[in-house]
């Protein structure tokens, strides 16, 4: 049964010894909080969690090098794969919440793109049962790794994002292990040591890329950072793309730990550019040459990598999903759904905006 | 089945892809709590606007247009119910009627539950049982979808104006001599205009042995063995084939009067004495001249005959026909356009005047593409004036719009096959018992030989069947050079 988790072996991918425990105690833990939630009445709800990300700290140090560094598209074939991950509150119980998560995993080889999406997971997270979900997910992952539990059961409503997170990493992970000589794009930063994203998990994560002769580019879609208190990101010369521009002198305070140095990348004429952290262990070669690499072997519209749009796009919850997975546990553990008043929109008619999730 | 919207007689309801429901169909909307039903029929069937579908698509497909290839590990077994849900349909129905009681109404003015109401499938048997399609005289029209029979009664279409279109080969004739076969075998007495004379082998099966009915079909091929004698005629009844058909003018029509009433007189009423007579007319030039080409039209069709031996009436027919059923049929296969109008004028002529003396009770007139043979002013007078008399019409026509606008209006039943043409639907969907979303949507999409049966016949409850097959020698096949014999 396990076997079929396994992401990599049926396109080519090195074959390592892939750690298949997460997926496994996903779908354990799901069906085992559902089991919980059976017969119980769902009060829906579409509100969509964006992705734990990590506040970014605004050093004033931070400097934007003005010298762009020139950027000429590498063709020689390359894998490019990138990860991403999605959740989704699909209703409340009277005792707790029912969410959702995916993640999705996509290439490109041989000019055509291939993805992997795993899930969606459906757990039932209830002030009882959320400290037993998260730990054994976690120790399903650090069982191999550490061995050991360290970290604290977040609060219910941090508990969707930091599933996806989690899922998120281990998706990383086995990627980090089985991508040779590519580039592996993630969303986000190279930021650690926060609460979803511990620094020594990502230190392993780069580590095993660059023993595969990998190098991870993160992709920020949005950025805090800025420089003579201008955003990175909108401080662009006017100087042909594609290129990167470098910062210099960003330090967060402990126990953040920044992996990656910290770029601007404008990729083509698009009038956009990202945040992008590169492994800080790799040589500045290689940091480049990953780059280009990407360049030539990626659709970039709009100066963003399309395989990571598509990892994006593939693991995002439409609608019509959410109506499929509230069919779903309404079949399958009989929980009946019902529509409660929204009260913003009861008190304040069109002036309420209903509830806000952070 | 879920309802979903009401808007006038239109209903909406959410159709899940295990619950399958095509056009043609009939649902029960059932809200117990109030007690009563609506009966709709589903017009159109269309995919329910479930949100992020357009998403879901959109995501398969990346830039370069060609799909997106992947492997979905899906543990917990979502996807299909997000197939389930992504081809959940939305069915548009007409409410046709409401349900209280055991009774039928054409109400469609309560609003059912839309939370409480069950939905189910009504068969056509249930149907037609509940709107009471029976009859002590049946014809079985043929199968529904649901493997059941569309039963009619022959009473229904008895007094009443009748319309069988469709495009070219979809089995109108066939079903046209379904039911004058049936009629016939109700003792009814029918004439049919036979264009391409293809009802002349009524009596004969399939395997060229006689059937049935062959004692009681009366084939006439005029200038053959329908002619008739001047002497057996009404003044009326030539007076009208020389105005109607032939367009005699009113100066000219007066002395034709005159002469025939003398010739009537001295017992010469002959075509050879009316030619000489004529001849002879010391009158205005142009009015001899107008009767004589008259006279040569009548003599050229080969239809009027000095020997009363020779003349096959066509009374004898319809007597024959009236105690016996029968159907006399006209064959004017081969017969000239000027002569065809002759021949009808004369057989309506013929036939109105037998009823309204009579010697006959009802005639179901049957007339194929009756454009081409029936004046104008007769249209009214056949769905007006000769219905009182007691002709019975049935137009089978695959050009809906040479038949007349006033015609539909009045027609009390339908049988309408496949139309592609927007145009032709659009003429059909003028007929009173018929609504247009249902005659544009339903027949559009018609396979061969499947019939939307809508009128009187199927007490307005528009019904698709398969029109059975009958063991009659076919006559209406179109001649082919590419064939292998």
């Amino acid at each position: 049964m396990i076997e079929q988790y396994t992401i990599t072996n049926k396109y080519n991918f090195p074959q390592p010894n892939i750690d298949t425990a997460l997926p496994q105690r996903f779908l354990e833990q799901s069906l085992n909080s559902l089991r919980q939630v059976q017969h119980q009445d769902l009060q829906l709800n579409h509100q969509t969690f964006p992705l734990l990300s990590v506040a970014d700290q605004c050093p004033s140090s931070l400097q934007l090098k003005t010298e762009p560094i020139q950027l000429k598209p590498d063709r020689q074939e390359t894998l490019v794969a990138a990860v991403d991950t999605s959740t989704i509150k699909i209703g409340e119980t009277a005792t707790g919440i029912i969410i959702a998560v995916r993640g999705a995993i996509t290439w490109r080889q041989n000019h055509s793109y291939k993805y992997t999406r795993l899930g969606p997971f459906i757990f039932h997270i209830t002030e009882d049962n959320k400290n037993a979900v998260f730990n054994t997910l976690e120790h399903a992952y650090f069982c191999t790794t550490y061995g050991s539990m360290h970290q604290s059961a977040p609060n219910m409503m941090q508990m969707p994002m930091r599933l996806a997170s989690l899922l998120e990493r281990w998706m990383q992970t086995m990627l980090a292990k089985t991508v040779g000589n590519g580039v592996i794009l993630f969303d986000g930063s190279l930021t650690s040591g926060t609460i979803d994203t511990p620094t020594q998990r990502l230190r392993e994560i780069l580590s095993h890329a660059r023993r595969n002769g990998s190098t991870v580019l993160a992709f920020s879609k949005a950025t805090t950072l800025r420089a003579n208190g201008i955003l990175i990101t909108e401080q662009l010369p006017n100087h042909e793309p594609p290129y990167l521009l470098e910062t210099l002198g960003l330090h967060f305070k402990p126990p953040t730990t920044l992996l990656g140095d910290v770029y601007v990348a404008r990729l083509n004429k698009a009038n956009f550019a990202f945040r992008l952290d590169i492994d800080r262990e790799a040589s500045e070669e290689q940091r480049i040459g990953a780059v280009q690499k990407l360049l030539g072997n990626d659709l970039y519209k709009q100066s963003y990598p399309e395989t990571l749009r598509l990892s994006h796009i593939l693991c995002t919850f439409t609608a019509n999903e959410v109506l499929a997975i509230k069919h779903f546990i309404t079949r399958k553990h009989g929980i009946q759904i019902v529509n409660r008043p929204d009260m913003h929109r009861l008190l304040f008619g069109p002036f309420g905006s209903g509830e806000i999730y952070s | 089945m879920k309802l979903y919207k009401k808007e006038g007689n239109i209903l909406q309801v959410i159709s899940f892809p295990t619950e399958s429901a095509e056009k043609g169909d009939y649902l029960l909307v059932e809200d117990q709590e109030a007690g009563k039903a609506l009966i709709a029929q589903v017009i159109d069937v269309q995919f329910a606007a479930v949100p992020g579908v357009l998403e879901e698509l959109l995501r398969t497909l990346p830039d370069g247009g060609e799909p997106l290839q992947g492997e979905d590990i899906d543990p917990m077994e979502i996807a299909p119910h997000i197939t389930y849900i992504q081809d959940a349909s939305l069915l548009i129905c007409k409410i046709r009627a409401t349900l209280e009681n055991d009774t039928l109404s054409p109400s469609s003015s309560w609003l059912p539950s839309r939370s409480q109401s069950t939905i189910k499938k009504l068969s056509v048997p249930m149907l037609m049982k509940l709107a009471k399609i029976d009859g002590k005289l049946p014809i079985v029209l043929g199968g529904t979808k649901d493997s059941s029979l569309l039963t009619i009664d022959a009473s229904a279409i008895d007094g009443t104006l009748n319309i069988i279109t469709g495009k070219k080969g979809c089995g109108k004739s066939h079903l046209s001599k379904l039911l004058m076969v049936n009629l016939v075998g109700y003792k009814a007495t029918v004439v049919v205009f036979d264009l391409n004379g293809e009802y002349t082998s009524l009596g004969m099966s399939n395997d060229g042995k006689r059937n049935m009915y062959y004692d009681k079909i009366h084939t006439l091929t005029p200038g053959q063995n329908f002619k008739v004698a001047l002497e057996q005629l009404h003044l009326n009844t030539v007076m009208g084939i020389l105005v109607n058909a032939l367009h005699l003018p009113g100066t000219s029509a007066r002395e034709f009067r005159r002469i025939w009433k003398m010739l009537k007189e001295k017992g010469k009423l002959n075509m050879q004495e009316l030619g000489e007579e004529i001849r002879n007319l010391n009158c205005n030039q142009h009015v001899r001249d107008a009767l004589a080409s008259r006279f040569h039209s009548l003599a050229n069709s080969g239809f009027f005959t000095d020997s009363p031996g020779e003349a096959t009436l066509l009374d004898e027919s319809l007597m024959k026909a009236r105690d016996q059923g029968g159907a006399i049929v006209i064959n004017l296969k081969n017969t000239s356009n000027i002569d065809r109008q002759i021949v009808v004028e004369y057989a309506l002529g013929k036939l109105v005047d037998s009823l309204s003396n009579w010697k006959l009770k009802a005639v179901f007139l049957f007339a194929e593409e009756a454009h081409l043979y029936l004046r104008e002013t007769y249209w009214d007078d056949i769905v007006t004036r000769m219905r009182h008399f007691g002709i019975f019409t049935t137009f089978i026509t695959n050009q809906p719009d040479t038949i007349q606008e006033n015609i539909y209006r009045q027609a009390d039943n339908i049988f309408l096959f496949n139309f592609t043409n927007e145009h032709d639907l659009d003429v059909v969907s003028r007929a009173a018992r018929v609504d247009a979303e249902t005659v544009r949507s339903i027949a559009h999409d018609l396979p061969p030989h499947h019939c939307l049966t809508l009128g009187r016949v199927v007490s307005d409850f528009p019904i698709v069947a398969r029109v059975r097959a009958l063991d009659i020698k076919t006559m209406g096949e179109t001649r082919l050079f590419f064939n292998n014999n």
